[in-house]
C-alpha cells in the first residue's frame, strides 16, 4: 500500500498528466466561466462551486499550449492545495490511477511543452507515460507571474 | 454624567420599540379574529388570552421604562380582555370598535413615549369612556366576587419592588449566559466540529428572538409579569449593569434559513462519519488490511467535508450578525440634545447611513469611541451661539454622523462647523507638556497628531462632557484594535472632521448592477452619485481625455471595457455614465447600460488570482452567477496612474 500512489490522470493535447488524488476535490463539468479582467492570460476566470468562488486556471496556456476549445470531454479538476482550491481546465479526465512508486521517475531535463519545475516526476504504466505534477507549484507559480505582470503593467 | 445608565435605559427603549411593534401587529390580528366572534357565545379563549398576554408584557415593559400613559392604556385594555376571558362581558361590536381604537390610541403613545413627543388628545377621551364601557361589567363583576384586591393595581402601576427586579435580573443573566455561549464574540479561526454543532444547536434552540413565537403560543398566561420576562429579557438590562452590551439581534428569517440548511448538512456529514468509522472498526477487528485503506480515505474526504461545511456556517453567523450603525446612532440625538443644553449650546445633529450594516461586534464597540468623539465635538468643536454670531456662522451648530461602505471598509464620519482645533493652542500645550521643544518646528499634520498623547486636553476647564483622563489617545487606541484607521481633519474656524475607517471581511452592501461587454458588474452604491444617460455628441476630449460638463462642472470619463480590455465597441448615438465621488471629486464611469439596484454579499476573489485594478471582489447572484465588484477608488487611480489619489492637476487641467 504504501509502495504505491493514486493519482487523477488526465489529458492536455496528447500528453497524460497526473495529479495526487489527496489534492482533487471533485472534477466537473465545464461551466459558464466568469471572466476575470487584467488577469494572467492563463487564469480563465472564477466560477461558483456551490457557494464560493473558485478561481480556475486554463492548464494548456498556464503550460504554453495553445488553447483548445472545449468539448463535451473538457472537464474543470478542482484541486486543494494547502488552503487554496483552484480549478484546472483539463481537455479530458483518464481515470484513477494506482502508480508503485518503483514506477515512477524524477523528471527528465527537458518534456515538450511543460517547464520541468512543475514536475514531481513521471510514471511509467504498461507503454503510458504519466506527468506527476507538483500542484503547489502550479498554483504558487502563477500568483508569481501574475505579479510579475503587474509589474510590468504599472511600468508602462 | 451617568453615561452608562443611559445606555442602558436607550437599548432598552430600542427593544421595547421592536417589541412592542411585534406584540401590537399581533394585538391586530388577534382583534380581526375576535371580531368573527361578536356576539356570539363563546369567544375563542386562545385568542383572548393572547391578547391579554400582548397587553400585559406591553404594560410591563412601559412600567419598567416609566411610560405610564402606556402603561395605564395597557392595563385599562387588559382589564377589559380578563372581563372577556371571565366570561364577565359579552363581545359585542360597539366593544370590539373600542378595543381597535384602543390599539391604535396604544400605538400613538407607545410612539410619543420612544420618541418623548406629546401624547395624542384623543388619549384621556378614550380612557374616560373605555373606563365607562368597562365599568359596568366590572362592577357587576365586583358585586358578584366583591372588591378586586388591590394586586393587580399595584402590580402594574406601582414600581416594581425588588423581588422582581431580582427574579429579572437573574432571567437577564440566564439569558446573556445563553447568548453567549451561543455566540462567539470572536469567529474562531478554526471550530471544532462537535462544538460547532453545540454552538449552532444552543443557538437554534436558545435564541429569544426564534423562539418568541413558540413560547407565545404554547404559555398558558402567566400570572406574574415576571413569569414573561425571558421572552424580552435578553436585551433588556438591569439598570445596575452598566458594562453589559445587547446579546439578542434581530435577523432577516432568510439567512436563519440558510444557516439551518447548512447546518442539515452538517448533521448528514455528521452521521456518515460516525457510519464510517463504526465500519472501520469492524473491519480491523475483523482482520487487518481488509479495505481499511479505503475506508481511512472515506472518512477523511468526508471529514474534509465536515471542516467545509463548518466553515461556510460560520460565515452564515458572520452574516447573521451583521447589523446597521442606526443601534449606535440612534443614541446620540438624545444624548446631543441634553449634552448641548448642558453646555448651554445650540446643535442640530444630522445622521447619514445609519442603515450601513456592519458586523455586531464592530458595532458594539464603536458606540464608546463615537460618543466621545461626539462629546469633544460639542464640548471643544462647536462654539457658543454668541461667538458664532460674531464669527458670521448661525447660531446653532450642525454636527454630522455619517456611515457608508467604501469598498471592503465602513467609513465613520463625525464632523463638526464649530472652531476647528486650535493649533497655537495645542503647541503651546505640548511645550508645556514638554511633548516638544519651544524651537521645533511642526507640520499643521504633526500637531494635529499631538492631541493623540495619553494625557493631553487643550480645553482648559475640566467638564462633566468631556470630563477628563480618556481622551483622544484612548478614542484612536480603540479604533486601531478594531483594526481600522482613525483620522483627523480640521480647519481653524471652519471645523473638525474625525474619520474612521473599519475593516469588513464580509460585507452586504448596495450596489448598481452594470453591463459592460456582456459581463454583469456591481458599482457599490455609496460610492455613485447619479446616472446619466447622454447623447454621444455632448461628450468632449480634454488633452486627449473624455469629459462631459454636468451643471458646470467638467467631469473626467473612464471607458469601463476599455480600461478592463473588454470588447465592448462604443456606442455611436448614447453614453451610459455612472457618476462617482471620489475624495470630492467626479469621475464617470461609461458602461453598457444599467441594471438596477441590488444587495450584494462581497467575498474576496482568491489570492491565486491577486490583485487586479479596479477589482474589490466578486458577489454570487440570485441566479448563480459571479458579478464581479468594482473597486472605484482603484479603478480611478489606476486608470489615471495614481497611487489611490486623483491628483488636483489632472482634474484642474480641464
Amino acid at each position: 500500500m504504501s509502495d504505491s500512489t493514486q493519482v487523477v490522470s488526465f489529458k492536455l493535447g496528447p500528453e497524460e498528466y497526473g495529479v495526487d488524488i489527496a489534492q482533487v476535490q471533485e472534477i466537473n463539468r465545464m461551466v459558464t466561466v466568469t471572466n476575470v479582467p487584467r488577469a494572467p492570460a492563463f487564469m480563465e476566470g472564477v466560477i461558483n462551486l456551490r457557494g464560493q468562488l473558485i478561481p480556475i486556471i486554463d492548464l494548456r496556456t498556464r503550460f504554453g499550449m495553445p488553447r483548445a476549445e472545449h468539448t463535451k470531454n473538457t472537464r474543470i479538476v478542482v484541486t486543494e492545495v494547502g488552503t487554496k482550491r483552484v480549478g484546472m481546465v483539463v481537455d479530458s479526465v483518464s481515470e484513477v490511477l494506482r502508480l508503485p512508486l518503483d514506477a515512477i521517475e524524477p523528471a527528465p531535463d527537458m518534456i515538450s511543452g511543460v517547464d520541468t519545475e512543475y514536475i514531481r516526476g513521471v510514471g511509467k504504466m504498461n507503454d503510458r507515460l504519466i506527468i506527476l505534477l507538483d500542484l503547489a507549484k502550479v498554483v504558487t507559480n502563477s500568483e508569481r507571474r501574475e505579479l510579475e505582470a503587474a509589474d510590468v503593467e504599472s511600468a508602462a | 454624567m451617568a453615561g452608562g445608565e443611559f445606555f442602558d435605559r436607550t437599548e432598552f427603549v430600542q427593544y421595547f420599540r421592536d417589541e412592542t411593534e411585534e406584540l401590537l401587529q399581533s394585538i391586530d390580528a388577534d382583534l380581526l379574529r375576535l371580531e368573527g366572534y361578536v356576539d356570539a357565545k363563546n369567544p375563542d379563549p386562545e385568542i383572548v388570552n393572547s391578547l391579554f398576554r400582548a397587553l400585559h408584557t406591553i404594560k410591563g415593559s412601559a412600567g419598567m421604562l416609566d411610560f405610564a400613559a402606556v402603561q395605564q392604556i395597557a392595563h385599562k385594555l387588559e382589564n377589559v380582555f380578563d372581563l372577556l376571558r371571565k366570561d364577565r362581558m359579552p363581545l359585542t361590536e360597539g366593544g370590539i370598535n373600542l378595543l381597535f381604537e384602543g390599539r391604535d390610541v396604544l400605538t400613538a403613545l407607545v410612539r410619543a413615549a420612544i420618541d418623548g413627543g406629546e401624547a395624542p388628545d384623543d388619549a384621556k377621551d378614550f380612557v374616560e369612556r373605555l373606563d365607562a364601557f368597562a365599568g359596568v361589567y366590572d362592577e357587576t363583576a365586583q358585586a358578584i366576587e366583591g372588591p378586586r384586591d388591590g394586586l393587580d393595581d399595584e402590580e402594574s402601576l406601582e414600581p416594581i419592588d425588588d423581588l422582581a427586579v431580582a427574579a429579572f435580573q437573574a432571567d437577564v443573566e440566564r439569558m446573556l449566559a445563553a447568548a453567549q455561549a451561543a455566540q462567539p464574540a470572536q469567529p474562531a479561526p478554526a471550530i471544532d466540529a462537535g462544538d460547532a454543532q453545540a454552538a449552532v444547536d444552543a443557538f437554534l434552540s436558545l435564541s429569544p428572538v426564534a423562539s418568541v413565537p413558540a413560547e407565545a403560543a404554547v404559555q398558558p398566561a402567566p400570572r406574574a409579569w415576571q413569569a414573561e420576562r425571558p421572552t424580552s429579557a435578553a436585551a433588556a438590562h438591569d439598570p445596575k449593569r452598566v458594562a453589559a452590551k445587547s446579546q439578542t439581534i434581530r435577523v432577516d428569517i432568510e439567512r436563519l434559513d440558510l444557516l439551518l440548511n447548512l447546518v442539515g448538512e452538517l448533521v448528514i456529514n455528521r452521521t456518515r462519519i460516525s457510519d464510517i468509522a463504526a465500519t472501520l472498526g469492524r473491519e480491523l477487528n475483523a482482520g487487518p488490511d481488509r479495505g481499511t485503506a479505503s475506508l481511512a480515505k472515506d472518512l477523511s474526504e468526508s471529514s474534509a467535508l465536515l471542516a467545509r461545511t463548518t466553515n461556510e456556517i460560520q460565515e452564515s453567523i458572520m452574516k447573521v450578525r451583521m447589523v446597521p450603525i442606526g443601534q449606535v446612532f440612534d443614541r446620540f440625538p438624545r444624548t446631543v440634545r441634553d449634552l448641548a443644553k448642558a453646555r448651554n449650546k445650540e446643535i442640530r445633529l444630522e445622521i447619514c447611513g445609519a442603515d450601513t450594516d456592519l458586523d455586531k461586534t464592530i458595532v458594539d464597540e464603536v458606540g464608546e469611541p463615537l460618543m466621545h468623539l461626539l462629546r469633544n465635538c460639542i464640548d471643544h468643536g462647536i462654539e457658543a451661539p454668541a461667538v458664532r454670531e460674531t464669527r458670521g456662522k448661525p447660531r446653532h451648530g450642525t454636527i454630522r454622523l455619517n456611515a457608508y461602505h467604501e469598498g471592503n471598509q465602513v467609513i465613520l464620519e463625525i464632523s463638526d462647523d464649530g472652531a476647528g482645533i486650535d493649533l497655537q493652542r495645542v503647541r503651546d500645550k505640548a511645550i508645556r507638556l514638554g511633548l516638544i521643544g519651544e524651537a521645533d518646528r511642526l507640520s499643521d499634520r504633526e500637531i494635529i497628531e499631538l492631541i493623540f498623547t495619553p494625557g493631553f486636553s487643550t480645553s482648559d476647564q475640566v467638564t462633566d462632557v468631556s470630563g477628563r483622563g480618556v481622551g483622544m489617545d484612548v478614542v484612536k487606541k480603540n479604533i486601531l484594535r478594531l483594526k481600522g484607521v482613525f483620522d483627523v481633519d480640521s480647519r481653524q474656524g471652519e471645523g473638525t472632521t474625525f474619520t474612521m475607517k473599519m475593516p469588513l471581511t464580509l460585507a452586504i452592501i448596495q450596489a448598481l448592477m452594470v453591463r459592460v461587454a456582456d459581463e454583469l458588474y456591481s458599482i457599490p452604491l455609496d460610492a455613485v452619485i447619479e446616472s446619466q444617460r447622454i447623447d454621444a455628441g455632448e461628450l468632449r476630449t480634454v488633452h486627449g481625455g473624455e469629459v462631459i460638463t454636468l451643471r458646470g462642472q467638467v467631469v473626467p470619463l473612464i471607458r469601463v471595457g476599455e480600461f478592463f480590455r473588454l470588447d465592448a465597441p462604443r456606442d455611436p448615438d448614447k453614453v451610459m455614465i455612472v457618476i462617482v465621488g471620489l475624495q470630492g471629486r467626479q469621475v464617470g464611469l461609461v458602461v453598457d447600460s444599467f441594471q438596477g439596484e441590488q444587495e450584494i454579499v462581497i467575498k474576496p476573489l482568491s489570492d491565486v488570482i491577486g490583485r487586479i485594478p479596479g477589482i474589490s471582489g466578486a458577489t454570487i447572484l440570485g441566479n448563480g452567477s459571479i458579478s464581479l465588484i468594482i473597486d472605484v477608488h482603484s479603478l480611478v487611480a489606476s486608470a489615471y496612474g495614481g497611487n489611490g489619489r486623483v491628483t488636483r492637476a489632472e482634474f484642474s487641467g480641464v
